[in-house]
């Protein structure tokens, strides 16, 4: 309950930390560059919001409209969640006339065919600069529809010093029988969790406990313990063992109060403040929080300690992934396409991916990745270093998306209360399974699968 | 027949017929046909896909929405009535009071000056678990077990309750504190003289002339519940396991999240049968009172 200071220290240093940045004009580092004449074009934009974003919009947004007389008009700026329930709206209602829009590979696939492809209006040389895995998962139908602009993988982030305590590594092995070290395999990282706990003022991890987050959480998981959502078909298969297993993990934890009760209701912000407020042991999360983490903002800064999603029992690792894009809508007139083009390039060029990655948030361009290691490594910052190897290993062996059908966020709108009422109790984890199993056997009927 | 559809009663009433039309009528008809399609936001030409009654019958099949709206009805029973014994309480209270009572009368409307989204946020900060400042509180008198207001079975709708209350008691007592301030003085007066008690004279004098006012508030008041989404939306979202679904933050999931209008339409369409039913019930508690007081 000491918690409630370091919130309020903790939430008004959060947004501190994501401030403006100086760049360098001329970019040097980026070898392909997009500038034109735009004098007198507007660009109607609608983008993702909140702290971690909004620096990137103050700094290159002023750039692009300077050197290029173009103007941006920002119709709508919100959480992702919110963006897509108005993209919908804007679909039912004819209004797709804006040009470029924050978009993300998760989302893409349901919004049917208002996006232009991107292939033949962005350079191929600067496509060519991005990774290509990533490329693919961008691409809807054969189509580009959407350039990254960063990327995310979770891993386990975990507070050093307890590990460390000498005192703490003897009452543990006494306890389970091996030494104390952050959890190789999901097992692990439960009894550690519950080895950790002391409600209501120390947890053993947590977990984002609702909507999409949730349904993503338990489809890695289900994955780690070797089942799948669907098979080949798409008929539904997660409430197999694998996926019993997967739930359990969640069901578990809970019942051993080694996570907050209010867990349910919690989303990233939640779970990345309470983990800087020095109260969670074991936190997984994107690497876009790690520069926070470890900073002197945070309670925990400089006792951060950083390792790959442990395995499950099917010899795999947690890996659900997904990039934030941009996307030029059909609706965007032809005069425009050269700009908004343009002004996607700004928002995702070496320059700006260099910045974001400071933060900790992973690139989408080869070369990028190179760098920042090169800088970091140049600096002697251990933690950064540290911090990109391992995402790097995680974007590089264990990515990969959720099903990329435009059924995805119905599914989790089906799933996401089951895995609560097993958590919470209402239904046993065979039961909740069955139950969102059935509801998903008649959407994917529904949508023509089968 | 021209020159009487012409006439100047029906050309003055036109502007209102129209703006009805557009406003009310078209949305409502064009609504109506799309729960008989497949229409799917994100899906335009979906909206021409005729599936007849295929909706409702899913409905009719569909627990999870006869649960949701069965805690709609709980829901409206519990909070209608507290809402009316505390706006009652309140009224009487300030009726007694003979200084300062348009001051407490403003206080008392601050919370109906509070956007639902905000009452929503300030309900959920306070009942939060981990940072509440209930728990918080009750941290202090040595209670050390966090309480999740916000999750738990029953305690996760008593707090939106709780929330809803604290936001539209005042509405009542607004209501009935007017009703109060018209009541004639004579009857009352004459009871007193005859001998009754303070229970007397509000059971026998007050409470009948406040009836009407009761009814005309539960009425406005069941149609605002029966609606209830900005504050539930914001405190629990209708979770976790649905613990805390109503009719509305259903309805909302399905037709944008979903982008299932047709069926997210169907559902309101049934929805708004409780809402007829509470109105037609009070409406009829109403004119039963008037009668009594002789005012019809």
């Amino acid at each position: 309950m000491k918690l409630l200071k370091n919130i309020f220290v903790l939430i008004s240093t959060f947004s501190l930390s994501f401030s403006a940045f100086a760049v360098d004009k001329s970019f040097p580092n980026d070898n392909v560059t997009m500038w034109g004449d735009f004098s007198g074009i507007t660009l109607d934009v609608k983008l993702i919001g909140g702290a971690p974003y909004d620096p990137l919009y103050q700094v290159m947004i002023p750039i692009w409209e300077e050197k290029t007389g173009g103007k941006v008009q920002i119709l709508s700026k919100k959480s992702h969640f919110e963006l897509d329930k108005e993209i919908k709206q804007d679909i039912a209602a004819g209004n797709i006339s804006y040009c470029v829009v924050s978009n993300h590979t998760s989302f893409a696939t349901q919004y049917g065919d208002i996006y232009r492809d991107l292939n033949g209006i962005v350079p191929g040389n600067y496509l060519a600069e991005f990774v290509p895995l990533v490329l693919d998962h961008s691409t809807v139908d054969g189509r580009l529809v959407q350039l990254p602009q960063h990327s995310d993988v979770s891993n386990l982030w975990y507070i050093k010093s307890i590990y460390e305590n000498e005192d703490n590594k003897k009452r543990f092995k006494a306890e389970y029988g091996y030494d104390l070290a952050p959890p190789e395999t999901l097992e692990q990282w439960k009894e550690q969790a519950i080895f950790w706990s002391n409600p209501p003022n120390f947890f053993g991890t947590q977990y984002v406990g609702k909507e999409e987050a949730i349904t993503g959480r338990f489809y890695e998981l289900v994955i780690a313990e070797g089942g799948a959502l669907f098979d080949e078909e798409w008929r539904p298969t997660f409430n197999d063992e694998a996926g019993q297993r997967a739930l359990q993990w969640f069901v578990d934890l809970y019942e051993a109060k080694a996570v907050p009760a209010g867990v349910l209701n919690y989303l990233w912000d939640e779970t990345g403040l309470g983990f800087a407020s020095g109260t969670v042991a074991l936190n997984l999360d994107w690497g876009g929080w790690g520069a926070y983490f470890n900073s002197a903002d945070s309670k925990i800064g400089g006792d951060v300690g950083l390792v790959r999603f442990p395995m499950g029992s099917g010899g795999k690792r947690g890996g659900w992934s997904g990039s934030h894009t941009y996307s030029i809508l059909n609706g965007c007139p032809d005069e425009n396409l050269e700009a908004a083009a343009s002004l996607i390039w700004i928002l995702t060029n070496h320059e700006a991916q260099m910045h974001e990655a400071r933060g900790g948030k992973l690139p989408t361009m080869t070369r990028v990745w190179d760098d920042i290691a090169s800088e970091m490594d140049g600096e002697g910052n251990a933690f950064m270093s540290n911090l990109f190897s391992t995402f790097k290993a995680s974007m590089a062996e264990d990515a990969f998306t959720p099903p990329l059908i435009p059924e995805w966020i119905p599914f989790s709108n089906i799933i996401f209360p089951e895995l609560q009422a097993a958590i919470v109790g209402d239904k046993s984890v065979k039961e909740a399974l069955d139950a969102a199993a059935k509801e998903t056997d008649y959407l994917m009927q529904d949508a023509g699968y089968y | 027949m021209n020159k009487k559809f012409f006439s100047s009663p029906i050309i003055l009433i036109l502007p209102s017929l129209l703006a009805i039309g557009f406003v009310i009528i078209i949305p409502l008809i064009f609504s109506f046909y799309t729960s008989f399609t497949s229409y799917k936001l994100t899906r335009p030409d979906s909206l021409y896909n005729f599936i007849g009654l295929r909706n409702y019958e899913r409905l009719i099949d569909n627990t999870k929405f006869w649960y949701a709206f069965g805690r709609t009805i709980l829901f409206l029973a519990i909070v209608l009535n507290l809402e009316l014994l505390f706006g009652l309480g309140i009224a009487l209270l300030i009726n007694k009071i003979t200084w300062g009572q348009r001051t407490l009368r403003t206080i008392m409307m601050f919370p109906m000056m509070f956007s639902p989204i905000l009452v929503g946020f300030q309900w959920k900060y306070i009942f939060n678990d981990n940072i509440g400042v209930l728990n918080n509180f009750l941290y202090l008198f040595g209670y050390e077990s966090a309480i999740p207001w916000l999750i738990d079975k029953y305690l996760a709708m008593g707090s939106i309750m709780v929330a809803e209350i604290w936001a539209n008691t005042s509405i009542f007592a607004i209501l009935l504190l007017a009703g109060l301030l018209g009541i004639p003085r004579d009857p009352i007066e004459a009871a007193r003289v005859d001998g009754c008690n303070s229970w007397q004279v509000f059971k026998n004098i007050t409470l009948p002339f406040l009836m009407p006012f009761i009814f005309i508030a539960l009425t406005i008041r069941s149609l605002d519940v029966g609606r209830a989404y900005d504050i539930v939306h914001i405190m629990t979202g209708g979770g976790p396991a649905m613990r805390t679904e109503l009719l509305w933050t259903m309805i909302a999931r399905i037709g944008y999240k979903d982008a299932n209008m047709g069926f997210a339409n169907a559902m309101s369409y049934v929805s708004i049968i409780l809402s007829i039913a509470f109105t037609y019930y009070f409406f009829t508690k109403l004119v039963a009172a008037r009668r009594e007081l002789g005012q019809q």
